[in-house]
């Protein structure tokens, strides 16, 4: 196998309790390998360490202990420069939550180039950044506009294209879906599932939303600062009883799907989104009906 | 009994300007009494405006708002009243709190309402209490709680007003499943306690399904539907057409009924998904269905 594109070795991440000065530990021993162009989901409930990890994986935070290697660089070795962090930060991408707090410009164009000028890249190279990430994200018509008149979708998809601008391996999505509305939910997903598929950008999305979990092609389920889970979207919702007792739940699909096994009918395949749910509910249906001609 | 009654309500933005808006529309339709509603709509359908209509934060630019029967502006002045008995708990309503302790914060209605100290701190541990905040968190700081903390002493402040309507405008936006279901369930067991009236404005079909009595939808400032919750949800294809979504399973039973599936109608909880699903399929079972 290649070598993984993120590599996490004993990760833990503890901070200072400004009151008493006590050691307030956050996440434990956190190994995790992500291969390059994957598409993974981290579901946790408040507290378990999600955010932490996210904002480790591109120094936004240092760890207190372990090692990150981000396609082979040990990015947690005190020779990193400065030069290499903002490579870093090129490489892997950061999209927070409140569309209101990221956006700088009081043009969208020019919130795009504040990523590629910071880097140096020339004024010619950076129109060209820009109207390709504009396009990128669907909001070329958009580019003389002022941020703060768009929708809370059109502001996050200004700063997912702020990122593709830079040109990042990776992009980590931290609950960038949580304070939108259906719509601009469904753009903010369409656009990063369309970023992973067409350029292989690696995925990696926080959520709290299991149904955007699901859409996932893995999950890791961290639950007090550790990693309970690690699994395809079909493994990790086999589980409801486990994930409830942690605080989560598991798509109403996949909920379905374990009602019915657990009253003792047999359905094989997939139940994480409501598509593969009804295929293996039709399958069920074919399968008694096959059986009803055959046993008479 | 209907606790507040809309009659053609419309309300415009920027009257008279190029920005036009027409957030609502000649509508009408009442709230009931000791009950929870769930207000549905995209943004920009009107919820939001119709909230602060609810309890007087704007005025209807036609038509009447009434509570208990009365025109909450047939006296103007007394608007701030309807406030009291009307509690709003907006959006986010964590990046509003601003005292120095918890208990202050919760305090803040009770003690614009003018009520003796003894009362109100007996309402302040009342509603955090119902709430679901722990006592000793009190004397903190709000800034130093949780978001899902914070969330619930926002919602406790207006809570510790009695109000007799409370509306909440998306109460679980942002919160992990957990603290999403708490404060929910908690808004239900108050309704419960106290009798009151809720409302509740929410994006999430689901917990509209599992929460709410009845359900009133919204399109483009206009009324589509109103009604209990199991016969505004069987109109599925209806919410769908307005391009409002429909809880997953609703869609699951629609996709199925699709593929040749005899799926009931009007199914909105996976309970009663598989309780269909498990009579259609059980209906031969014995020795055929298990292949595994």
């Amino acid at each position: 196998m290649s070598q993984p594109f993120i590599h996490t070795e004993h990760l833990s991440y503890s901070y200072e309790d400004g009151a008493d000065a006590k050691q307030m530990p956050v996440l434990h021993d956190v190994s995790l390998d992500v291969a390059r162009g994957e598409y993974i989901a981290i579901i946790g409930h408040n507290g378990s360490g999600k955010s932490t990890f996210a904002k480790l994986l591109n120094l936004v935070l240092e760890p207190t202990d372990g090692k990150i290697l981000i396609d082979g660089q040990d990015i947690t070795s005190p020779d990193m420069t400065d030069d290499d962090l903002l490579a870093l930060r090129r490489k892997v991408g950061m999209v927070f939550q409140n569309p209101d707090n990221q956006l700088v410009a009081t043009v969208v164009e020019e919130d795009i180039a504040f990523g590629p000028e910071n880097l140096g890249v020339p004024s010619a190279e950076i129109r060209a950044r820009v109207d390709e990430a504009l396009a990128a994200v669907g909001m070329t018509e958009y580019a003389r506009h002022e941020p703060h008149r768009l929708s809370g979708g059109q502001k996050q998809r200004v700063a997912i294209a702020g990122i593709i601008a830079m040109m990042p391996d990776c992009m980590i999505f931290d609950e960038s879906t949580a304070m939108l509305d259906p719509l601009g939910r469904r753009e903010v997903l369409e656009v990063m599932e369309r970023l992973h598929r067409e350029r292989g950008i690696t995925v990696i999305t926080i959520t709290h939303h299991m149904d955007e979990a699901a859409r996932a092609d893995r999950i890791v389920v961290l639950d007090d600062g550790r990693v309970l889970r690690d699994g395809t979207p079909e493994q990790i919702f086999s589980e409801p009883e486990l994930l409830m007792e942690i605080g989560l739940d598991v798509p109403q699909s996949a909920a379905l799907v374990h009602r019915l096994r657990k009253a003792g009918l047999s359905l094989d395949g997939e139940v994480g989104t409501p598509e593969a749910c009804v295929e293996t509910i039709c399958r069920a249906f074919a399968a008694r009906e096959h059986n009803t001609l055959v046993n008479g | 009994m209907s606790k507040i009654t809309l009659e053609n309500v419309s309300y415009v933005y920027g009257e008279g300007t190029p920005f036009e808006m027409h957030a609502l529309r000649d509508v009408s339709f009442s709230i009931r009494e000791n009950a929870v509603t769930g207000l549905i709509g995209h943004t920009g359908s009107g919820k939001s405006t119709l909230v602060q209509l609810f309890n007087g934060l704007t005025r209807p630019m036609a038509g009447r708002v009434l509570l208990d029967g009365a025109d909450i502006w047939e006296k103007p002045k007394q608007i701030k009243q309807i406030r009291f008995r009307v509690g709003l708990v907006m959006q986010y309503p964590e990046y509003q709190l601003f005292e120095e302790t918890v208990r202050a914060d919760i305090a803040f209605g009770p003690k614009n309402m003018g009520l003796p100290a003894d009362e109100i701190e007996a309402r302040v541990r009342e509603a955090a209490e119902l709430v679901g905040l722990d006592e000793a968190l009190l004397d903190h700081s709000p800034f130093d709680l949780s978001g899902g903390e914070k969330r619930r002493v926002a919602i406790a402040g207006i809570i510790a007003m009695r109000p007799e309507v409370l509306v909440l405008d998306e109460p679980a936006a942002g919160l992990d499943p957990r603290g999403r279901d708490r404060i929910l369930t908690q808004v239900r067991e108050y309704q419960r306690r106290s009798g009151a009236t809720v409302v509740i404005v929410s994006h999430s079909m689901e917990d509209m399904a599992r929460f709410c009595d009845d359900i009133v939808v919204l399109a483009r400032g206009e009324l589509v539907m109103q009604g209990k919750t199991d016969e505004v949800f069987a109109h599925a294809d209806r919410l769908a057409q307005v391009g409002l979504n429909i809880p997953e399973i609703s869609r699951v039973c629609a996709m199925l009924r699709a593929r040749g599936i005899p799926m009931d109608e009007g199914i909105f909880t996976v309970d009663a998904a598989a309780r269909c699903l498990e009579r259609l399929l059980g209906a031969t079972d014995g020795e055929g269905a298990s292949t595994r």
